[in-house]
């Protein structure tokens, strides 16, 4: 009856694997989160390569690799051309955590796995939504509205409600409802009795110290090392955690005046915090109001320097400092190299702020006790000199004579192209997401042009729908003024050779402050990665403390049980966490409770009868409301008729139904029972789980198993001799509820 | 959901039947202007439907000063508004804010987006503080601001939010920074407030949003009635060559502007002017006003609220961050030594820095003040805008008006071309026109009645304390959940359920269910009691089934004590030689059997140890008992009575003959009054001398 709903893992369960989830609902397949790890592992994408072209919409909770990092690359293989639903700040932040994740990696390989065009590609088609957002979907989501609502955790964080007549699927991982400095709780708890909630067990067996006490140890463990002269390191991620901890930083430098310096240093940092900066509306209220009052943005920051280029930490080798910067798995980035640094000192200190991902750098290192040595790749990207160059140029002579062959027999496209000035500047605008003003990138927009031309003539074949078929013909759409056809120069610029791509993608990359950082990496002259496996010793000390911003074990299953959803479904999680949580979930949230393994599609269809009737104004006249918290209730009893095909009617009773069982109504709470009976008068005291009333009557609640979250009602017991209190604290228990 | 049949055309067919009438209270929708009523200037809109009511902008008319200023609040209790709703942060829709929250017994919730809310503050603050009147004309001052501040909820574009039932959300306006457009529904009534909203995309706003439904009701602003404005690109030109033609003649250009709107769009206007011609360099461009200082900061964090043009630009530079314009911070500091560009507050030129100004340079025939946006009436600006021959300074002297004056409107309010198409796309059934003069309002009525004349659009022009009533009958859907709904039952066929409501929408669900689908639970209280006691257990039993006619005793082994059930309610347990145990579940009925066993069992204790014979008597002698005693009563009651043969009782009263079958009690007789009094006769013998009967 309901509406059917079947979820599909793809990846991320019983293990820390990255997040993909496919959910369908009523045929409509939506794709939960994308994610990859820090190593980039195809393999982790099997499944869903297998179904990436059947999926309708793809909703993103995190700007992190392990909930968005799959985009780019599906998008490319496997086809995955679905709109992507995304906040704001997951968008931008996901799209700066993408370019730092790609540079990174082609500064010490030859990384292929995507291009920086195809992340702009991959985040062209999101659709940015607000919080508590309701989207209507169309076409063959019909029906089916979706919204974000806050996470906690990341900025931006999200976890999606999709409700389809009336029924809730709430997809939520990685939450927190702890309110942080920069991120307000999660709104999780405000959601109830949802058909079926999709939650991660990723914390299930963690619990955290308070919050304070951790800051604290945070900050005395920062300045131990600061006053011993050492570095600290601290391996963060590009756009997520890293916000709360410079808060931390900032605050704690500015109530304490220390001078000691501190560093962001990713490819995206000056980015990341001018975008951060704008997002204030996503942010916690405390922030919201200071600058409503004050107008200072908590991110215009005082102590912390943000760097893009390692060799701006070159004045600093000797001071004591501290540095933040990614990739928090060390794997990659300026961590991994800086950790080679500091590792060999026992002065410094490297302090993980989240557990590493499984087979990083992060996590071999996060074990106790520590390896004494790790093994580590350097690698570096070097200009090619001698023969190798001499290899280089000959192979790109090659190439470029290829080409020029294939340009000559698409010379003819070719003239239509260079006319046709507005074509290619839609192309340009398609192909650039941020910069779309930028003129160096028209070049490349052509040239993207000119690949699509390419395929036309190569293997044109008639559309089997065409009557006529013809080669495609473009209006030439140019503009004239008084000297003549307006030209645009950059058409007639010369392609420069293939390795000069890459400069132009990265000026189409809008990261201009970051430029110089990637100069090595685009630059024009040829290159080559070399790289060496050394043995690090590690000397510094290490140490880690929970600063991921999710909520613990303890919180997670009373969240669980207080949102109580009919049906729940556990992801993301080693397998003891996601067992253990899942034998909690069944005793005391509800019955239905599902782990599904990879590609195992388990329906959560709920199994509710329901249909609708109109209710007749002369039903409605007789019904007197009683009002409690939220709703309004009544007994009804009524008759229902068919007024047309469709609609039923439901008319009151023609004569007297027989009486129904009595229904109490009502929420008792034995304390607030209890003061509600001292202000009566009664004398009253908790003795032994009851509520000893007078001097004889107890009232004592009787708690089954099932009872929380379960659906049976209140067990309340009442006892005592005959006497006149019983029937006095009787009467009082009553008023406690409603009688229906 | 509940869904709605709209519109005054589909009235129900009987109004005069009370129920109806009495309904149909709670199905109009009234929405009354307290402001901006045939005017322009203290938006204020008041709507109420079903209980609910919503109350749009709060703002103050420009025009008047103190008491005078507000919105007719006391047409209204300020204490039963739900939802406060403010669009922009201009004056004349938020000034009377702090008022009305701070001195009125309002305790409704208000709401404005973020960037309206950041700059409220400075902006109310500043208003406070060049307002020149007296203390006792004083609506509220800074502190009542900053306590404001506290009450003031956010709400982002699109974001959904429900209070009381009353579902609100939010399009972006385009007419300044943080300008909204309001949809509320209530019940399935969709409401529309426009408040000011441009649909033309500008230097860093955008256009003004279509919503994705039809509202039911669309209230909307009529500012420029049925004028057309000229191009964007047309209206630049103008303005930079006003300036350019005026500064080159060696003469100072004036634009009074307020502080904040369309001051930044213009400052990004003359800004890139002037970094298009560098032979301007050397001419001064001023903006006097350190409050649109303040709220830059607030431009540069707001980046999300604009078009994506400014957000392009950001990404390299900051697009406020003027190099050209230089800030002046009064008259004092200004060295009007030669050609200049000033842009002053306030707008209508009633005082302050743009008025000192105007004295100043209104004399010369080089100098020119250009008018950037809509002029209230009653301010000097509107005067000057028809080009008198002479004008009264500040000090009261008369003064020859020479210097050029300008009327370029770049403010971003819908012209009429916007407006009808912006309606044409909605289509609403209702539109109400407020915030515009009179006259325009009449003939933007005026177009729109022509422009909508084939379709069933019903146009409302209120006046200020004018209600418009409309009626939207609405059927309620309620949804049948969970048990309940296992089977859909055929016509005849009864429902009987909780009905739970919840905001506007109903549902009915089985009283297992409640948990289930509701944060309501239901509970089961038990009762137990002891009874002293000390007879012996069979002497309750034999009393019990003289009054109920189920009384049940399932074996000892079972039960441990000898126990009796009553009806299947009420368990009582011989526990111990001095007391009994009685126990059952707390609903009406059981509470009253529990009560009458108890009444019982004290009086067999009061009455002592008597020896009562303890015979069960057979289903035979009990009925035999029953024919009797029936017999005997009937023939009390009517006199000649007697059994017929085929067993049935013959009353004979007078002519008429009645027969009553004691064992079914149906009664045959031709006189009807006859046979309803032996009926009811009988009944009640029957209630008398049997137990009473297991419901």
């Amino acid at each position: 009856m309901g509406t059917s709903v079947q979820v599909t893992p793809l990846s991320g369960v019983y293990g820390e694997n990255p997040l993909c989830y496919l959910v369908a609902i009523d045929g409509f397949n939506l794709l939960m989160d994308c994610g990859w790890n820090d190593l980039f592992d195809p393999s982790l994408l099997q499944p869903l390569s297998r179904v990436a072209k059947s999926i309708d919409a793809v909703l993103i909770s995190h700007p992190d690799i392990l909930h968005l990092g799959a985009l780019p690359y599906a998008r490319k293989h496997f086809g995955l051309s679905a709109p992507v639903y995304a906040t704001e700040p997951v968008y931008r932040l996901g799209l700066l955590t993408m370019y730092d994740h790609y540079l990174s990696r082609r500064q010490i390989s030859d990384f292929d796995m995507f291009t920086l065009d195809d992340i702009d590609a991959a985040f062209q088609n999101v659709i940015r939504l607000k919080y508590s957002q309701n989207y209507h979907l169309s076409e063959n989501g019909e029906g089916i509205v979706i919204a974000p609502h806050v996470a906690g955790h990341l900025l931006g964080g999200t976890i999606w409600k999709i409700t389809k007549d009336g029924e809730d699927v709430v997809y939520a991982v990685d939450f927190n409802h702890r309110k942080e400095r920069h991120l307000n709780g999660t709104v999780l708890e405000s959601f109830v009795r949802p058909a079926v909630l999709i939650t991660d067990a990723y914390n299930a067996l963690n619990n955290q110290v308070y919050k304070r006490q951790r800051d604290q140890e945070f900050i005395d463990a920062i300045l131990r090392v600061l006053r011993a002269d050492g570095t600290v390191l601290l391996p963060v991620d590009t756009a997520g955690r890293v916000l709360e901890l410079i808060l931390i930083l900032e605050q704690y430098w500015a109530q304490q005046h220390l001078s000691f310096p501190i560093f962001f240093l990713t490819n995206v940092a000056s980015s990341t915090v001018e975008y951060v900066k704008s997002f204030l509306e996503w942010m916690s209220d405390s922030i919201a109001k200071s600058f409503e009052h004050t107008r200072d943005n908590a991110f215009l920051l005082k102590y912390v320097t943000l760097i893009i280029n390692k060799s701006d930490l070159e004045n600093y080798a000797g001071v004591p400092k501290v540095v933040l910067t990614s990739m928090a798995s060390l794997e990659v980035g300026f961590s991994h190299d800086i950790f080679v640094e500091l590792a060999t000192d026992a002065k410094n200190i490297v302090l993980f702020t989240e557990r590493g991902q499984f087979g990083t750098l992060a996590r071999m290192l996060q074990v106790d006790p520590p390896p004494k040595a790790v093994k580590v790749t350097m690698s570096k990207r070097v200009p090619l000199v001698g023969d190798e160059l001499k290899a280089y140029e000959e192979e790109q002579e090659k190439i470029k004579k290829e080409e020029a062959v294939k340009k000559a027999s698409i010379v003819k496209v070719e003239e239509v192209r260079a006319t046709s000035s507005h074509l290619s500047e839609s192309t340009k605008g398609d192909s650039m997401v941020i910069d779309p003003a930028s003129a160096t990138a028209s070049p490349k927009g052509s040239s993207h042009f000119r690949g699509q031309m390419d395929i036309l003539i190569d293997g044109f074949t008639p559309p089997s729908t065409s009557v006529a078929p013809t080669f495609p013909f473009f209006e030439n759409t140019a503009e004239w003024d008084d000297f003549g056809e307006v030209i645009n120069p950059d058409d007639y610029v010369i392609q420069e050779e293939d390795s000069n791509h890459m400069v132009v993608n990265g000026k189409s990359l809008d990261v201009k402050p970051d430029e110089a950082s990637v100069h090595l990496l685009l630059d024009s002259t040829p290159s080559k990665v070399v790289s060496h496996e050394l043995t690090v010793q590690v000397k510094c000390a290490l140490l880690y403390m929970d600063f991921e911003g999710r909520s613990d074990g303890r919180s997670v299953k009373s969240i669980i049980s207080h949102v109580a959803p009919l049906k729940l479904v556990l992801v993301h999680g080693s397998a003891e966490a996601t067992e253990h949580l899942k034998m909690h979930c069944a005793k005391h949230v509800c019955p239905h409770v599902y782990a599904p393994q990879i590609e195992e599609t388990i329906d959560v269809t709920s199994d509710l009868c329901a249909y609708k009737v109109q209710l007749s104004e002369k039903l409605m006249s007789n019904v007197l409301f009683r009002k409690m918290v939220e709703n309004e209730i009544s007994w009804m009893d009524s008759v229902a008729e068919k007024t047309n095909e469709k609609v039923l009617t439901l008319l009151p009773p023609p004569s007297a139904l027989p009486t129904h069982k009595s229904v109490l109504v009502g929420d008792l709470k034995l304390a607030d029972f209890k003061q509600y009976l001292s202000t009566k008068g009664v004398q009253v005291e908790f003795a032994g789980g009851a509520l000893k009333c007078g001097e004889h009557i107890t009232v004592r609640k009787i708690s089954d198993s099932s009872q929380k979250g379960g659906t049976g009602p209140q067990q309340i017991v009442i006892e005592g001799p005959l006497c006149e209190d019983y029937y006095k604290i009787r009467g009082h228990l009553y008023s406690q509820f409603y009688l229906l | 959901m509940a869904s709605v049949v709209t519109g005054a055309q589909n009235k129900r067919p009987n109004p005069n039947s009370t129920s109806a009438a009495a309904t149909r209270e709670g199905d109009q929708l009234i929405i009354t202007p307290l402001g901006a009523g045939n005017e322009v200037g203290r938006s204020c809109v008041y709507m109420s439907y079903k209980g609910k009511t919503v109350l749009f902008d709060c703002g103050i008319h420009p025009a008047y000063s103190g008491v005078a200023a507000l919105p007719y609040f006391d047409e209204i209790d300020p204490s039963t508004i739900d939802v406060l709703l403010i669009t922009h942060f201009h004056l004349d829709h938020a000034a009377s804010l702090p008022y009305f929250l701070e001195k009125t017994n309002f305790r409704g919730r208000v709401f404005m987006t973020h960037s309206t809310k950041a700059i409220y503050r400075l902006l109310l603050s500043d208003y406070v503080k060049v307002s020149k009147v007296s203390v006792e004309d004083m609506l509220y001052d800074e502190n009542d601001i900053v306590r404001s501040m506290d009450k003031i909820e956010v709400i982002d574009f699109h974001q959904t939010l429900e209070v009381n039932g009353i579902r609100f959300w939010c399009y972006t306006a385009g007419h300044v920074l943080g300008a909204a457009m309001f949809m509320v529904d209530i019940a399935g009534v969709r409401v529309l407030y426009t408040g000011d909203y441009s649909r033309e995309e500008d230097r860093h706003l955008r256009a003004a949003e279509v919503p994705q439904f039809t509202p039911d009701i669309c209230i909307i602003e009529s500012t420029y009635g049925v004028q057309l404005h000229q191009p964007r690109p047309v209206r630049e030109k103008r303005f930079t060559d006003v300036i350019h033609s005026t500064i080159s003649q060696g003469g100072r250009v004036l634009i009074p502007a307020f502080a904040l709107g369309r001051a930044q769009e213009l400052l990004l206007i003359l800004d890139e002017y002037w970094e298009n011609h560098p032979e301007l360099h050397n001419i001064p461009i001023y903006y006097a006003s350190p409050l649109a200082k303040r709220c830059m900061a607030v431009y540069q964090t707001y980046i999300n609220a604009m078009n994506d043009r400014i957000r392009t630009q950001f990404a390299n530079s900051n697009p406020f961050d003027f190099k050209h314009i230089s800030p002046l911070k009064s008259i004092e500091n200004f060295d009007d030594v030669g050609p200049s560009v000033v842009m002053a507050s306030p707008s209508g030129l009633q005082s302050g820095l743009s008025r000192q100004l105007f004295d100043k340079w209104c004399a010369d025939k080089k100098n020119a003040c250009v008018i950037p946006g809509y002029v209230v009436e009653g301010t000097l600006a509107k005067t000057i805008i028809n080009e008198p021959k002479e004008v009264t300074l500040m000090n009261g002297l008369v003064a020859p008006l020479n210097m050029q004056v300008h009327y370029i409107s770049f403010s971003a309010h819908a012209d009429c071309a916007q407006t009808c198409g912006f309606l044409k796309e909605l289509m609403p059934p209702h539109i109400v026109l407020v915030h515009g003069e009179a006259n325009e309002m009449g003939r933007l009525k005026q177009k729109l009645v022509s422009q909508f004349a084939d379709s069933n659009t019903k146009l409302y022009t209120p006046k200020n304390c004018q209600s418009v009533t409309m009626h939207f009958s609405s059927e309620k859907m309620a949804k049948v959940i969970g048990k309940l709904a296992e089977k859909v039952p055929e016509t005849g066929e009864s429902v009987s359920g909780l009905l739970v409501k919840k905001g506007f929408t109903y549902q009915i669900m089985a009283p297992d269910d409640l948990r289930v689908f509701s944060q309501l639970s239901t509970a089961n209280v038990t009762q137990r009691i002891t009874v002293p006691y000390t007879g012996a257990f069979e002497v309750i039993k034999y009393r019990l089934k003289q009054i109920y006619e189920s009384v049940e005793s399932p074996p000892v082994e079972e039960t441990e004590v000898p126990t009796l059930i009553v009806h299947e309610r009420v368990t009582i347990r011989h526990e111990s030689d001095t007391y009994v145990v009685m126990q059952w579940s707390a609903d009406p009925i059981s509470d009253m059997v529990s009560d009458s066993v108890v009444a019982m069992i004290l009086n067999i204790g009061r009455e002592g140890p008597k020896v009562t014979p303890i015979e069960e008597k057979t289903q035979e002698e009990m009925e035999r008992m029953a024919r009797k005693v029936v017999h005997s009563l009937m023939v009390s009651l009517f006199g000649d009575a007697k059994f017929g043969e085929d067993g049935r009782l013959v009353i004979t009263v007078d002519a008429d003959v009645a027969r009553l079958d004691i064992k079914s009690g149906e009664v045959e007789c031709e006189n009807q009054g006859l046979r309803e009094r032996i009926k009811t006769a009988f009944g009640r013998m029957q209630g008398a001398i049997r137990p009473i009967p297991k419901p």
